[in-house]
This record gives structure tokens, sequence and C-alpha cells, in this order.
């Protein structure tokens, strides 16, 4: 059946890989007679057997392909065939053409003088490229043409390898790149073309330039993009094989002998004793920085202040048949690693206090049952269980689906939880904390309204679980920006580290796709660079001696618009907090928990439903309405609260 | 209504079978599932039913096919496969099961599967067609569109009916059927079981072309359906439940296939990937890749593809040799080394 394509159709498909020079040069009637000669072809020269390309002798292909010959044959192979596999033989004018115009300074000899290492003639030696009666290699790509491809400027970016090494960009993708699978531009995967296109791997040869050749023009794709998402699910980790390898890190781990804890003979009446992930004086982040403060507010009250922690970072609750080893943190002095039951018995050696209340600022890497031993042990019953994220709900703390989407914690039994990598886990979470909710008296702290919610919808704790929403900071309006009215780019900034969940992969997505665009400048505002990014990056450390350094450089910088795009809800984002601070408007998604809330409720930004309409935003140039000099926003001071330290009163 | 569910394997589709009936098991712990087995188990493995999340296994060995070292003979390891599938449930039309459904081991469900059996109170005959929906784009037409043109409407990693009626008149016309005409010979007009299947609409009354797209989901039809999950966690396709997919080609093909059609569309592949790791968590090392106990004479040579169809075009050879798996004094292989149809004797 002859195609329904349009005349029109069909020469523009033709054209895309039609070979001008070498139909010219073999069909010189062509040539003297001034014809174009793709039109040429579709009318006449087709039906009289010539070929379009040095690659592709019609004759041969519609000996093999009848059915072609309803349609122009060429354009049937480039729009139908080649799909079918119905791979094309070289004209019979290949060899004489390639070689002529080798002599002329085009193709495999002006390459090879501009300093084009042909892969596959040097590397295998398949033939002399001297020799002309040896068969044609029709993959050779002009260096001039390859270079309006190729973008060195990325090459050299994401493998600072080669840019180190000071090798020519294009020289290293040709010979080494493309085998080891580097990406000669953004818009072309060579593991991706080689995957989607059995037939030019089967060639074995380089499939950039299939591509650049053929391939482009036969509507095949240079790069499959299947989200970051999609990246994100192939690296995902199950549960187990991270508490594997968080058992194994806590291999080399010995009790320290118990005189170490000693000093907890000599605690005071008042005590707090607080459980979190990790070291906070050691370690960098949110929550040590909460702890950090309530730290500070305790020693300002007199109270001393146990903290334990895992001694090496566990991905879930510890199951109590995992034993493991506790870190210890006496006003904010290390004592040393210890086991549950050696923690347990001095504190009942020191016996008990009046003043004693305990948080659970995140109970990964302890076990339930060695909390309420210890909480026993001290004599401590009353206190709180912070909302940092949603470890009470689930094994997946940030509620993220596979770590790709929030999940918004469904019942257990819902077919999102089974094919989850955290539903089975979740059972042992809300088991666990089923326990200590029915042990002691606890009050849940939340440090929004958002987080709150999520957890009392999803948690199992007792309906009557008392509650409080204590923000870790607070905005006071100070003046209004006055910011200088001539025209600049928008200034797009990304704050904080460039983890999945926290919505560096979108930013990095539109920053890529809208980087080249004049009326954007994008900037990312961290401790570390993206691994690879070419996003421009400033450094800037928040630090409890330093709280207000983002808000600074984001003020700096003149920041008009902070992308926070959080795949996972917030429970509370300090950094929504610091944009709005520094006057920049944000720009979030539905499921980004407080963000989401926090822009809604101050109108300090704007609640996209995608990632789509993020790049519509910027593509439509509307994001523009938020620039600092047409909002002219509200400065703010940020105070930060001293966590459970201000709440104390209410739990003693 | 009682119902049976049946899925047909080899071991080397065990961890398959697993998975699927361990969902069924969870959807639906009152229905009879059974395991049609053309296969022997390999040595070091000890398999016992008891240990499987079905109820029982039936061989095919014991399906009462005439002739069955023949028979089977005439078959590759998906032709023989695919063809107890209609004595089998032809028998169980007999049996006291009201339904019965055939999946494939590579089929995993989702969600129940009530609504079919509610389906089968007033029809007796569902087939769930390759396509539901019309493919607009030239690429997908010609991989999709045209493939199930060549293989059959209705893919029949699913079918179910009711053991009465029209039903049980199906299942006598696909055991016939596929007792004679199992073959994997797409000129001739055959697909194994799944062109017959065609067929059906014509023949019978009472059929249900299912065309809710939340059955059998899989990558030939993954261009006209979009997945979601909900907050709920309900996940759906084009808006309807999720029922079972069918994890076709399990492997690099199949990921392909998979990519080109779900796009950016990430639940797909949390889906693929849960279904990976199901397969993983049962897979058994003790059964060899590829295992197939009827791939080779009981000389332990090899079985070539030639050789199958050579003797089941051949009558003469049939009756000559009728155990062709046999090379005890001389047999089937002798003649094919006699006639310089393989190298060595």
């Amino acid at each position: 059946m002859a195609s329904r394509a349009s005349p029109e159709e069909i020469y523009n498909v033709v054209a895309g890989a039609f070979d001008v020079e070498f139909y010219l040069t073999i069909y010189d009637d062509v040539a003297r007679a001034g014809l174009d000669p793709i039109r040429h072809f579709l009318d006449e020269g087709s039906r009289e057997g010539r070929d379009p390309a040095p690659w592709f002798s019609t004759r041969a292909y519609l000996e093999a392909v009848p059915e072609a010959a309803a349609d122009n044959p060429f354009y049937f192979y480039l729009s139908a065939g080649w799909r079918l596999g119905q791979a094309p033989q070289a004209s019979e004018f290949a060899s004489a053409h390639l070689w002529s115009a080798a002599d002329s300074g085009n193709s495999p000899g002006s390459a090879l003088q501009n300093g084009l290492a042909d892969p596959r003639v040097q590397r295998h030696g398949s033939r002399p490229v001297a020799d002309p009666a040896a068969s044609p290699d029709p993959w050779t790509v002009d260096r001039d043409v390859l270079l309006q491809v190729f973008d060195a400027d990325y090459y050299r970016a994401i493998y600072p390898d080669i840019a180190e090494a000071g090798i020519d960009p294009l020289d290293h993708f040709l010979t080494e790149g493309w085998r080891e699978g580097r990406a000669p531009s953004r818009t072309f995967s060579v593991p991706d073309y080689l995957e989607f296109n059995p037939d030019v791997a089967a060639l074995g040869i380089n499939p950039f330039l299939h591509y650049v050749i053929a391939g482009r023009s036969e509507g095949r794709l240079g790069v499959h993009d299947l989200g970051f998402r999609h990246r994100m699910l192939a690296r995902l980790l199950t549960v187990p094989e991270r508490q594997a390898h968080a058992r194994k890190l806590m291999d080399g781990f010995t009790a320290d002998p118990p005189s170490g804890l000693e000093a907890l003979g000599r605690l005071g009446s008042d005590l707090h004793l607080t459980f979190s992930h990790d070291d906070f004086t050691a370690n960098v982040g949110g929550l040590q920085l909460c702890l950090q403060r309530e730290a500070a507010g305790l020693a300002r009250l007199g109270i001393d202040h146990l903290h334990l922690f895992p001694v090496t970072p566990w991905p879930t609750l510890r199951p109590d048949s995992v034993p493991g080893l506790t870190g210890v943190l006496l006003n904010g002095v290390r004592l040393g690693v210890f086991s549950a039951s050696q923690i347990a018995q001095a504190l009942r050696k020191a016996g008990a206090g009046a003043g004693r209340t305990f948080a659970l600022h995140s109970l990964l890497g302890h076990s339930a049952t060695e909390v309420l031993d210890i909480l026993k042990a001290a004599g401590i019953r009353k206190g709180h269980l912070w909302l940092h994220d949603f470890t009470s709900v689930c094994a997946g703390f940030h509620l993220m689906r596979n770590d790709v989407a929030d999940c918004g914690a469904p019942p257990p039994d819902s077919p999102a939880c089974s094919i989850c990598v955290y539903g089975e886990h979740r059972q042992a979470h809300t088991e666990a904390h089923d326990r200590l909710f029915a042990a002691l008296d606890i009050t849940v702290a939340a440090p929004s309204t958002s987080a709150y919610a999520t957890w009392r919808a999803a948690s199992t704790a007792p309906e009557d679980t008392p509650h409080i929403i204590h923000p870790h900071a607070t905005l006071t309006p100070t003046q209004a920006s006055t910011p200088a009215g001539r025209k600049a780019p928008l200034k797009v900034a990304y704050v904080g580290m460039t983890a999945l969940h926290k919505g560096w992969a979108a930013f990095e997505d539109l920053a890529e796709a809208f980087g080249d665009d004049p009326r954007y400048a994008f900037l990312h505002l961290g401790s570390r660079p993206g691994p690879g990014s070419r996003v421009p990056f400033r450094q800037v450390s928040v630090s409890a001696q330093g709280p207000m350094a983002m808000r600074d450089a984001l003020m700096e910088e003149a920041v008009d618009v902070v992308v926070l795009w959080s795949l996972c809800r917030e429970t509370f984002s300090l950094a929504a907090h610091e944009a709005t601070s520094a006057g920049a408007f944000i720009l979030t998604h539905a499921d980004s928990g407080n963000i989401a809330a926090f822009a809604r409720l101050g109108d300090f930004g704007q609640v996209l439903d995608s990632e789509a309409d993020l790049a519509a935003l910027f593509r439509s140039g509307q994001v523009a309405e938020h620039a600092r000099r047409r909002r002219k926003p509200m400065l703010h001071d940020l105070t930060f609260s001293e966590t459970t330290a201000d709440l104390l009163g209410t739990a003693r | 209504m009682k119902v049976l569910v049946y899925s047909s394997f080899t071991f080397s589709y065990l961890n398959r079978a697993r998975v699927l009936f361990g969902t069924l098991r969870r959807f639906h712990p009152d229905w009879e599932l059974v395991g049609l087995i053309t296969d022997r188990p390999p040595k070091g493995f000890q398999f016992d039913v008891k240990d499987e999340p079905f109820d029982r296994v039936v061989y095919a060995q014991d399906l009462g096919i005439a002739n069955f070292q023949s028979w089977l003979f005439r078959h590759d390891i998906i032709e023989v496969c695919t063809a107890v599938k209609g004595p089998f449930i032809h028998q169980a039309c007999s049996g006291d099961a009201d339904v019965v459904m055939y999946l494939d081991p590579d089929t995993a469900l989702l969600a129940p599967l009530d609504p079919l059996v509610d389906w089968l109170r007033t029809d007796e005959i569902l087939l769930t067609p390759h396509l539901i929906d019309p493919n607009q784009d030239r690429a997908a037409i010609l991989d999709n569109d045209l493939s199930a043109s060549r293989t059959g409407i209705f893919n029949l990693g699913f079918v179910a009916i009711r053991t009465r009626g029209e039903g049980a008149r199906f299942a006598r016309w696909w055991n016939d059927r596929l007792l004679e005409y199992c073959f994997d010979d797409i000129p001739r007009g055959l697909f194994v079981d799944q062109r017959w299947c065609d067929h059906v609409p014509a023949l019978f009354d009472k059929v249900k072309v299912v065309r809710d797209p939340g059955y059998n989901v899989a990558s030939w039809n993954l261009s006209t359906r979009k997945l979601s999950v909900g907050k709920d966690g309900a996940i759906t396709v084009n808006g309807a439940p999720l029922r079972f997919w069918h994890f076709t080609k399990l492997g690099p093909t199949g990921d392909v296939m998979t990519k080109r059609y779900a796009g950016d569309n990430y639940p797909v592949y949390e889906i693929w990937r849960w279904y990976k790791s199901q397969i993983a968590r049962v897979t058994d090392p003790r059964i060899p890749d590829r295992y197939w106990a009827y791939d080779h004479y009981d000389d332990g040579s090899r079985i070539a593809k030639a050789h199958r169809v050579l003797y089941r075009e051949r009558s003469d050879l049939q009756e000559a040799f009728p155990d062709p798996f046999s090379t005890r004094g001389g047999g089937f292989r002798a003649w094919l080394v006699a006639e310089g149809l393989l190298d060595h004797g």
C-alpha cells in the first residue's frame, strides 16, 4: 500500500538523509542540468534506480523489500523499513565517491588530517586509509560537521577527567568516550541509542556517528528521557540491602568499658534525655541544628542533657533481634560507645530524679525495646516525640514511595504499599511506636500543622495522644525591599543539598532546559555543588554560629525565585523560611508538605501541579512576574526555636 | 462460585509461577490454584507442592494425551506449554469448579479479580485483547497493532470460562485444536493457541471481550495505557484499578519495549522493580537456567527445533518412532544421523 504522506512530507524526510554532494558527483547529468537533486530523485531518479546516498542502494533495497516499490524506496526505508530491520546495502558508487571526496579534502582523508582519529580505522585496522580498493566505510563524518553537533563544553563539564587531562573532548569521545558510554551532548546518550537500536549496536560502530549520518533523519531519538525518577528507581536499594550495609558498618565497633559512663552517676535531678539518628555535634543538617539549639537552651536552663545515638547510621529502626551500640553525649561531651544494657545499668545506678524528660527526635538506628529499657532505668515516662520525619508511620520515613513520589501514607494493605520497597517494613515501625505510646506519656511535637495533619491521619497512635505545633523558626517582618529597577535576568536559585528527594533533579532539569535562555540566570547555594552539575554554584554553610548565612547569601545574590521542589512532604522547611526572609519567591508543588503550606499561607510562593507546569511557567516567561523588582517583597527576620527546651515547662 | 485458576509452566518458570500464585493466594485465598507442569524436576531439586503457593500440581503426562511422548516431541517448549492448556481446561469442565481461569506464569495480580467472576454470571467466555485502543503513532502501530495482527487479537495469557454451556463448548473446541495445531507457524496462520482465539467471537455466544484497561497490562499496550498511583494507595490504569500485569520478557528485551512505551510514566518502572524483586526472592538456584527435561534425547544430546518440525510433519516417522526421545536400539536420532541430518552419531 502506498504511503499516505503528502509530497512535502516525503520531500522533507528524504531531504534529511539525502546526500546532495554524492548525488551530484555520481550523476553529473543532474548537476549539468542544474536540477534540484532531491526533486530529481523523487520524480525520476528513484525509478531509474539511482541512489540517494552512498550507504543506500535503491536497487538492492527493492530486491530485498519489494513492497517498498509502492513508495519511494528511500522514503519507505527512512519512515518504516529501518524499524523492521531491513538494513540497506551501500551504493555501488559509494567507494568511488568516498575516495574522490577524500582526495578533494572531504570525508576520511581530511578528517584524519584535521586530527580526527576514526576509531574504526585506527583501532581495528579494518582497512588502510590510503587503500581505495578497500570496501567503503559509510560511517565517517567530517570533523567540521561533528563539531556542530558535539558539545565540547558539556563534555568537559560532566567529565572533569577530560578537562584535567587536557585532552581534546571530541578526540576523546571518538576514540574512547563512546565505548565508555559517555555522552557527546545533552541530547544524545550512547547507552540509550544502543539499547533502543539493536541494529546499530550490531554494527559495532560509534552510535553517535550513526545518529548524525542517518539516525536523526530516520526519526530515531538520540536520548530516551525516561525522567529522573526512572534513574532513581534503577539504583533503588531494598530495605534488607540497606540494613545489611548498616550492619556491616557497625561491625567495626566494640563497646567501651562501663567506666566510661561513670559521669552518669553525677547527674542532677533535672535531666533531659534525647534520642536521634546521629551525633548532632559532629554532623551538619537541619535536625542537627535543632538539637544544637535544644542543647543550648537546656544548658541555659541548667538541665543536664544526655543524648543517645546509633554508633553508625541506620536506614530504619533497628530490629530488636539485631544487637547494636549506642553513642553517648553528656552535655555535649562524648562519653563513648556502649550497649543499651550498659547505659540502662548506669542510669539505674544513678537513681531517679524529679525533673526528668525525654525527646525522641529520630529513632532510626534505635531498638524500641532498648529505648524503653533505658527510659525505664532513668525513671522517665514523660516526653515528646518530634515529627521531624515520619519514622513513626513507616520505614520510608520521608513517605516517598520507592523514593520517587510522595505516597501520602496510604493504608498499609494498599496496592501502592505492596509495590513499595518500604511496604513490608512499615508494620515494624508502627508496632514499635505503638509500644512506645502504650508505655510512655508522649506528647507529639510537630514543627508544622501540615506535618501533624499527615501524621495524625496515618499514625496508629491513640486518638487522644496530646500534641503541640512548635515551628523551628518564625518570621518577623522588617522592611520592604527596594530593589534596583533595571531589568536583569530573573535569578533562580536552588537552596541546600543536592539530594534527589530534595528536588535537585527537577531543578537541574529546569536549569539544563533554560540554561541558555537569556531571560534566566540559575544558581545553586549550598555546602557542596551537585555532582557533575553545570549550574553556577556558591558555597554557603549554615551553622549554629552562622544561622543566617543562607538568607544573607540569597539577599546578596538578589535571588528572585527559589525552586523548592522537595519530592517529599517536608515537616518543616527552613529553606522556605530563609527564602521568604530574604524576599525570594518560592516555586513548589502540592506534595512538598510544609513548603506548599507555607507558600500558600503567606502568599510567599506558587504551588504548581507538576514539573511540566514548572517548565511551562519558564517557557512562557510568566515566572518573570515574580521578579524582585516587580514584587518589592517584604524582608523578614528569622527567629529560631530551641525545640524541646522551649516546651519543657509544658512537659514537666 | 467455585473458581479454579491454573498456569502452565516448566521448572525454569517456577519462580514466575510462585509470584503469580502468591498474589492469587493473597487476593483470593479460597480459589483453587493448580500448577500445570510439562517437565520433570531437575536433579538436586526437591519439589514438593506443600512448599509452593498453589494447591496441587498436574503433570502434562497425566492429562491422558494419546501417544504422549510422540505428541510432546512435536512441540518446542513454548508450543507444548501452550498446547496443554487445552486438555486441562476441557477436563476441568468435568470437575466441581464453576469457573476456570488460565493465567500465564509471568502475570501477577495487583488487585482482586472479582469483577471477572461477576461478568461470568452472565457471560461464559472472557478474553483480553492485546489492544483496546488504537495506536496513532507509526512506530507503535508497527510494534503493537501489526504484531497483534500476526500473533492474535487476544492475549491468551488470560482466559476465563464458565464450566457449562458456551464455556464448556469453547473448552472442548480449544482442546481439539491445541492437541493438533498448537505451533508457532505464523506463515500458516498459526501462533500457538492465540490465532485460534481470533475465531472465538464468531464461533461462540456469551463471549465478553474485556476492554477494561486494568487487565493484562503489558509492554504491547503501554502505548495507550497510563498508570497512576493515588494518595489513597490505589494503582490505576487510565483511571481503572490495575488488576493484573503481564510481565512478558523479563530481561533486556522486555525492558526496552517497556521503556519505549512507558516513557516517563514512572509507576510502570515501580511495578517492574517490584516484580523483579519478587522473582529474585523466589528463584531457586538449584534449578539450572533455561532448564527443561524434554530438550534432549535420552542420551543427553540436544533436540533441534528442526528435528521436532520434521517429526511432526512426517506421520511415517511418528509411526516408526513412537518415543522419539529414546535412542535405545537406534531410534529417531539414529535415523537423523543416517539421513545426514545430524553431524555426528
